[in-house]
């Protein structure tokens, strides 16, 4: 099939230093429509030559044990969006860090969380700021949430069914204001005001739900970000280590709390245990 | 100059009996009829000045464009065929991004131009165009402004056939001559940015036919990140020049 | 009936730790395949540059491998750019290389270590398709378990998510950072069979670049 004329349109794929990073980005704007997915992924990442691919798939996740686990929120209020993580990974039972940073700073104007498999989330997102700085530079203006969503999106769908495991949001200000996108490695994409994403969503939600409201000021929307998160941490295992909490507007994010769950737990609760919400009468 | 035209200027890869390759020559030709582009290298930034030749008064004049933002440590201004131009300036884009993505770190400047000196060697070959080859040579020269984060400042001059020089201060296009022997009188190694960038300006202005307005002018400066002065910038900066 | 598979884990711990001004980066020689131990003398360790050290556990195939794909694009780099690579840039090089594999990955757990542009110690650890941060100190291999609890306790590197940010350097001197290397390395060979023999340990600074020794540990 002739590809020679997008060649040049796409990002990161010519040039001899980045021959492997090319074959990244040619898939990344889910071009490949005229190719199968298999061909296309055969010729930038090498397959093993096993008859089920998907068990092996499987077999090799239990071996290795990428990281994984997490509670990420975000939220669109009167004042911008809000947007807070944890920081735990784990490797099955194992912590294998207290400190992986799940906010993943695609530009100035746009971030995108981190959760399920942290390799394919932090791999893809640096991807797709390659693509909006392309964008960029092409066209002399910043790209929407709205179009880069929809490539991560699109980046997702083109490897679906090969085992990618991310589940993200994509948050930033545009002319058009204040969005967040939802996208996952199933190819979903949707827009709306409230999200919570990993293991630890649901804790996070109960809180989130509970406090929102559509005219809060800024400390209150942090600080709603922060207890959910918070509660999140306390009650799902696999979350845990550092609250960060961003605050996005119209002049680009700012990282505004970032705070170890240790020591916010004794600033929500203070004496300890006694009022907390598993102390034993 | 060409006395000894024949059969040998015609294709791209046949050295002619006296060892030249005569397409790759008219390409350096072809950058004699662009305009003007100068860049002054200082130990404080570089800066690009280029004149645009607007040859209607409907054109807008901000649609024409000599000075490319590369990446945010690198821009380059061009004289010759804009549109091969673009070309290599895409290609450096990629390559830009492509070495941010794998080493998380600013492609270096002469790295960059190297990477457009392979792509301007590239015409003639076989094989598919993928490759971004090109059936003739490139009718372009850029001067590279660039900042590493080591070495700090640079300014490289390219050329159709894929020779690139490190300079302090280079002119090329149609007046590039003059404002060259200019540049030579009147560059210093231990200038202020502000007075290189008035010696680009007050250089361009002695060789455009036209007289010198905010409109048919571009600046921009790599000092430690590229920008293209708007509009009011260049004019205060014309003003001055002439005050 | 026993399934043939492409990956073994032939054990080793290694321990990296990046102080101010110095980096130490360590690791057992042991090279084991189930009960058996195959050496007692096999590096871990890949010296990249006097700036920049790598090294892994898991197993040895994929390591020699990946090795050998680092060792490749570390000359090229430095022809191409005429400088050797940084270590933050290996860093980032090492993480792609891993999850270009993502669908076949290579089974070592990698640690990259050595001193950024400030001459500050750097440590980057590693999953094995390439998830990344930097660390004040970290541990991988078969000893993991054992020894980075150990580290977290005695080493404390600042978290460079909370606010104002800090650098993750150990506090630590020189000095006491390459006792506590040695102390855990011999209480992991107390306790885990696949850490033992030796270990070597790299120390880089930027005065002095690499410097080496070997410590000899349990051979049982």
């Amino acid at each position: 099939m002739a590809v020679s004329s997008w060649r040049m349109d796409v990002p990161g794929l010519d040039g001899k230093c980045g021959q492997a990073s090319r074959a990244a980005a040619d898939l990344a704007l889910g071009q490949d429509a005229l190719l199968t997915n298999a061909e296309v992924t055969q010729a930038n990442f090498p397959l093993p030559a096993v008859q089920n691919l998907d068990h092996f798939g499987k077999k090799v996740e239990d071996l290795v044990k990428p990281d994984h686990g997490t509670t990420t929120l975000g939220f669109i209020f009167k004042n911008g969006v809000i947007i807070a993580v944890d920081s735990r990974a784990s490797q099955g039972s194992y912590v294998s860090s207290q400190t992986v940073k799940k906010v993943i700073e695609i530009n100035p104007y746009l971030l995108g969380t981190m959760a399920g498999g942290a390799a394919d989330c932090a791999f893809w997102q640096r991807n797709l700021g390659m693509q909006c700085r392309m964008f960029e530079l092409k066209n002399k203006k910043r790209i929407t949430v709205c179009a880069a969503s929809k490539m991560l999106a699109n980046t997702m769908y083109s490897y679906k069914g090969m085992g990618l495991s991310m589940g993200s949001m994509v948050a930033g200000w545009d002319p058009s204001g204040p969005a967040i996108y939802y996208v996952d490695s199933d190819g979903q994409r949707t827009k709306g005001t409230i999200f919570s994403v990993g293991s630890g969503s649901l804790y996070a939600y109960g809180v989130l739900d509970q406090g929102y409201k559509w005219d809060m000021d800024i400390e209150t929307a942090v600080e709603l970000g922060q207890r959910a998160i918070y509660h999140a941490q306390f009650r799902d295992a696999v979350s845990g280590g550092t609250c960060s909490v961003y605050h996005i507007t119209q002049s680009g994010w700012v990282k505004l709390r970032g705070n170890n769950h240790y020591d916010l737990h004794y600033q929500y609760y203070p004496d300890g245990h006694a009022t907390s919400a598993n102390s034993v009468i | 100059m060409f006395m000894t035209r024949n059969e040998y200027d015609r294709g791209v890869n046949c050295f002619s009996p006296e060892g030249r390759i005569f397409q790759v020559e008219y390409a350096i030709e072809a950058i004699k009829l662009g305009t003007t582009a100068i860049g002054i290298r200082t130990s404080e930034g570089v800066v690009l000045a280029v004149e645009k030749r607007l040859t209607s008064t409907l054109l807008i004049p901000s649609s024409v464009e000599k000075i490319m933002e590369i990446d945010d440590h690198l821009g380059c201004a061009t004289s010759g065929l804009t549109s091969d131009a673009r070309t290599l300036v895409e290609h450096a884009r990629v390559e830009c991004q492509n070495h941010r993505f794998t080493y998380n770190e600013a492609f270096p400047v002469e790295s960059c131009t190297q990477s457009i000196c392979d792509l301007s060697l590239k015409f003639g070959e076989d094989g598919d165009e993928d490759a971004g080859g090109m059936s003739r040579p490139f009718g372009v020269a850029l001067l590279m402004a660039g900042w590493d984060t080591v070495e700090g400042p640079r300014l490289y001059h390219t050329d159709p056939s894929g020779t690139y020089i490190k300079c302090e201060a280079k002119a090329i296009g149609s007046a590039a001559e003059v404002a060259q022997s200019t540049l030579k009188e009147k560059y210093k190694p231990d200038m202020t940015f502000k007075e290189a960038e008035k010696l680009a300006v007050e250089t361009l202005k002695q060789v455009m036919e036209e007289k010198i307005t905010s409109t048919n002018v571009d600046i921009a400066s790599v000092k430690p990140t590229f920008r293209l002065y708007p509009v009011e910038e260049v004019e205060e900066i014309i003003k001055e020049l002439t005050s | 009936m026993s399934r043939w598979s492409p990956y073994d884990l032939n054990g080793g711990t290694c321990i990296a730790i990046g102080g101010e001004g110095y980096c130490i980066v360590a690791a057992s020689t042991r090279l084991s395949t189930g009960f058996s131990i195959l050496t007692a003398d096999k590096s871990m360790i890949l010296e990249v540059n006097d700036k920049c050290l790598i090294a892994s556990a898991g197993f040895d195939g994929d390591r020699s491998q990946l090795h050998k794909v680092l060792t490749f694009r570390s000359e090229n780099y430095e022809h191409f750019h005429k400088k050797p690579m940084s270590c933050p840039a290996m860093a980032q090089m090492l993480g792609n290389t891993l999850y270009y594999k993502r669908f076949f990955p290579y089974y070592t757990f990698n640690l990259c270590a050595g001193l950024d542009d400030q001459g500050r110690g750097c440590v980057y650890t590693y999953d094995a398709i390439g998830s990344h941060e930097r660390v004040g100190y970290s541990c991988q291999g078969s000893g993991k378990d054992l020894v980075q609890p150990v580290l977290d306790n005695q080493l404390k590197a600042p978290s460079i998510l909370e606010l104002p940010p800090k650098v993750a350097v150990t506090s630590l001197s020189q000095a006491e950072a390459i006792e506590t290397v040695k102390i855990a390395f011999s209480a992991a060979s107390e306790r885990d069979i696949y850490t033992g023999d030796a270990v070597e340990i790299f120390i880089l600074t930027p005065e002095h670049g690499v410097q080496k020794e070997i410590l000899p540990l349990r051979r049982d």
